[in-house]
């Protein structure tokens, strides 16, 4: 099976999910790792640090499965998906442990 | 997109690799050179070529030079920019608070401190209500550099490392870098995944085959033997602003954030706010020798690196005390807190959890504060190998398509071969340049330091023009002319640098090495191997270039 050469538009697409949808999942991801793990008694900070210890790594992976996955929709899903759904969930906990 | 993952992956690294690529060779170049960015203000500025001193006494020393410190002029024109109304006359504004720094490295000692302005912020989110001040003194006897003098090492190369210079929207440009770092990353694992002879390549040089061949394996070497190297570094560059990357905490998180600090203030004991009663400061050197003393007993004996005092005047002012990480990788800092009216200790750092651990032992390993020159050394060939891996990268992407484009008339091949001069050799143009500048520049010229900066930056504009100018071979499949010029210009320059600084100075290489200056030294021999490398490589560039043809109609 060979696939035709990539368009423009599809190029386009892929970088813009690799690039931003990674970085609003990342973003979620920061978020809501962080205030889980405070949620669960770890110390704010040390729960902040170890989230970025392991967010651009997770960046890393997710940026290469956007180039590397066979459907540019699951791709867009879980990542615009994934990210929207972590960053709520970091907004409702916050606001629950502020309270 | 992609028939298989190997496809996807060469893509990636093709693409992402070549646009990339230009902004990571400057990163890594500069990267390598702020290694030694001390030593290059060594050379840059003769007047603080003396051995590196400790941290000075507070009391005899630092606090008058606080006394007399002023809001810097580039800042109070910053800060007139983000607060409604009139800023009060510097010379009236006090200090709220203020650090001093140093490294085993450093013979001046850099302090600073930020002033408290009655303004209010026109963004009600901008929490800065204060205007920085800052200068560097000599410890001996407390007078300032002045204020034009630019630390071509660790104010112009290191920061463009991190953060290109560009401050524009938002200091775009230490998003730029980050996502280099990001693509650095990405590069390397998708380069890993299309060749997949790792090992072997550790070994493959061909040099005696065609250009093509052996600039992928020179490509393949470079990247494959400091692998881990290129990857440790992207990845901890990143982490080291993961802050500025993804600001959870001045965002979605504030209120947790917030509600943390001010529950760590009271747990801790050093206060957010001031209280508003006056006191006056207890002797410092006293919490210092204290601070040493506790040190030593815990078996790690040191030097002070940071002394920081907020709530200045204040019944709430405190003094924290970090130790210098001349003997470790982690930047522990080991800092002790001393109540600024009494001087008697309110809190010790523990030791640092297992996290805490771990992010300060990788951030220490990118930052470098430790006293190692051979790992120093080894830090700046990996770098120097960064460089060459791109580098080699973009000559690779040439030779592969220059045939084609040549017949097909397009220009693709070309402005990529361009564009690589310029980040390649033009770089090396700029860096010589400014230090040329550097030397010829009269000593009494007003923002002497300004004028040091532009002409780094029309050296680079120049090399530019000139590379693109020089390119149109690239459109017959021939080599730019403007490779070997600038390779001979790098090493003109870099031999007049060497010369103006020993006419200029008395410090020529004889007398540094002789004597043990090995900054000075250090500086001039890197100079004039470059100059060596260049030149030789211009020569071999003119020999092997056949006789330029005009373009056939």
């Amino acid at each position: 099976m060979s696939t035709p050469s990539p368009t423009a538009p599809q190029i386009v697409s892929r970088v813009l999910a690799s690039v931003l949808g990674g970085y609003g999942f990342v973003w979620g991801f920061a978020a809501f790792g962080t205030a889980l793990l405070v949620a669960g008694g770890m110390e704010y900070h040390e729960a902040w640090t170890l989230v970025m210890l392991l967010a651009f790594l997770l960046f890393l992976g997710l940026f290469c499965w956007a180039f590397a996955a066979s459907s540019l929709a699951r791709v867009w899903t879980v990542l615009a998906g994934g990210g929207g759904a972590m960053t709520l969930g970091a907004w409702l906990l916050t606001r629950h442990l502020v309270s | 997109m992609f028939a298989t993952f190997r496809l996807s992956m060469t893509w990636l690294h093709t693409w992402f690799g070549l646009v990339l690529g230009y902004v990571l060779v400057v990163v890594f170049f500069f990267g390598s050179l702020s290694v030694f960015d001390r030593e290059i203000d060594r050379w840059a500025l003769p007047e603080t070529r003396f051995e590196a001193q400790p941290m000075p006494s507070f009391d005899e020393v630092l606090a008058p030079v606080f006394r007399e410190l002023e809001p810097h002029p580039d800042d109070m024109a910053a800060t007139a920019r983000r607060v409604i109304g009139p800023l009060p006359d510097p010379g009236t504004l006090e200090l709220a608070s203020l650090y001093a720094y140093t490294t085993h490295r450093d013979p001046v000692l850099l302090v600073g401190g930020e002033f408290g302005i009655p303004n209010k912020p026109k963004d009600a989110s901008d929490e800065h209500q204060h205007v920085h001040g800052w200068a560097t003194i000599d410890p001996r006897t407390g007078t300032p550099l002045p204020v034009d003098r630019l630390k071509i090492g660790s104010d112009f190369f290191y920061p463009m490392h991190y953060s290109l210079h560009l401050h524009a929207w938002n200091d775009v440009g230490y998003w730029i870098v980050g996502f280099a770092a990001l693509v650095m990353l990405a590069a390397l694992v998708s380069g890993v995944v299309v060749h997949r002879k790792l090992f072997r390549e550790l070994f493959t040089f061909r040099p005696r085959k065609q250009p093509q061949r052996r600039l992928l394996d020179l490509h393949n070497l470079t990247g494959v033997v400091a692998l881990p190297f290129h990857f440790f570094f992207a990845l901890t560059g990143l982490i080291i602003f993961a802050a500025i990357y993804l600001p959870v905490s001045d965002k979605l998180l504030k209120p947790l954030h917030d509600a943390h600090e001010r529950l760590e203030s009271t747990q801790t004991g050093l206060p957010l706010e001031p209280a508003g009663q006056p006191a006056a400061m207890a002797s410092v050197d006293a919490m210092v020798a204290e601070a040493q003393r506790r040190w030593a007993e815990r078996g790690m004996a040191g030097e002070v690196g940071l002394l920081f005092a907020d709530h200045l005047g204040d019944t709430n002012g405190y003094v924290s005390i970090y130790r210098a990480g001349t003997d470790r990788v982690s930047l522990t800092g080991e800092g002790i807190h001393f109540r600024a009216s009494t001087g008697e200790v309110i809190r010790v750092e523990p030791p640092a959890g297992v996290v805490a651990g771990i992010n300060d032992f990788l951030t220490g390993l990118h930052l470098q504060h430790f006293r190692h020159w051979l790992l120093r050394w080894l830090y700046f060939l990996g770098g120097m190998a960064g460089c060459v891996c791109i580098a080699t990268g973009f000559l690779f992407f040439v030779e592969k398509r220059k045939q084609q484009h040549a017949r097909e008339g397009r220009s693709g091949a070309r402005w990529v071969d361009a564009l690589a001069v310029a980040a390649v050799t033009g770089t090396l143009i700029a860096t010589a340049a400014i230090l040329v500048a550097n030397r010829l520049l009269p000593e009494d010229l007003p923002a002497r330091g300004t004028w040091e900066e532009r002409v780094f930056w029309l050296a680079w504009l120049g090399a530019l023009l000139h590379a693109a100018w020089r390119s149109a071979p690239v459109l017959q499949a021939r080599r730019s002319a403007a490779w070997a010029e600038q390779c001979l210009a790098v090493s003109v320059l870099a031999v007049v640098a060497v010369l103006l600084n020993w006419i200029t100075t008395g410090d020529h290489l004889w007398h540094t090495l002789t004597t043990g200056y090995w900054p000075v030294a250090g500086v001039d021999l890197t100079l004039l191997a470059a100059a060596a490398i260049a030149a030789m490589t211009a020569r071999r560039l003119w020999s092997t270039t056949p006789t330029w043809e005009p373009a056939h109609a």
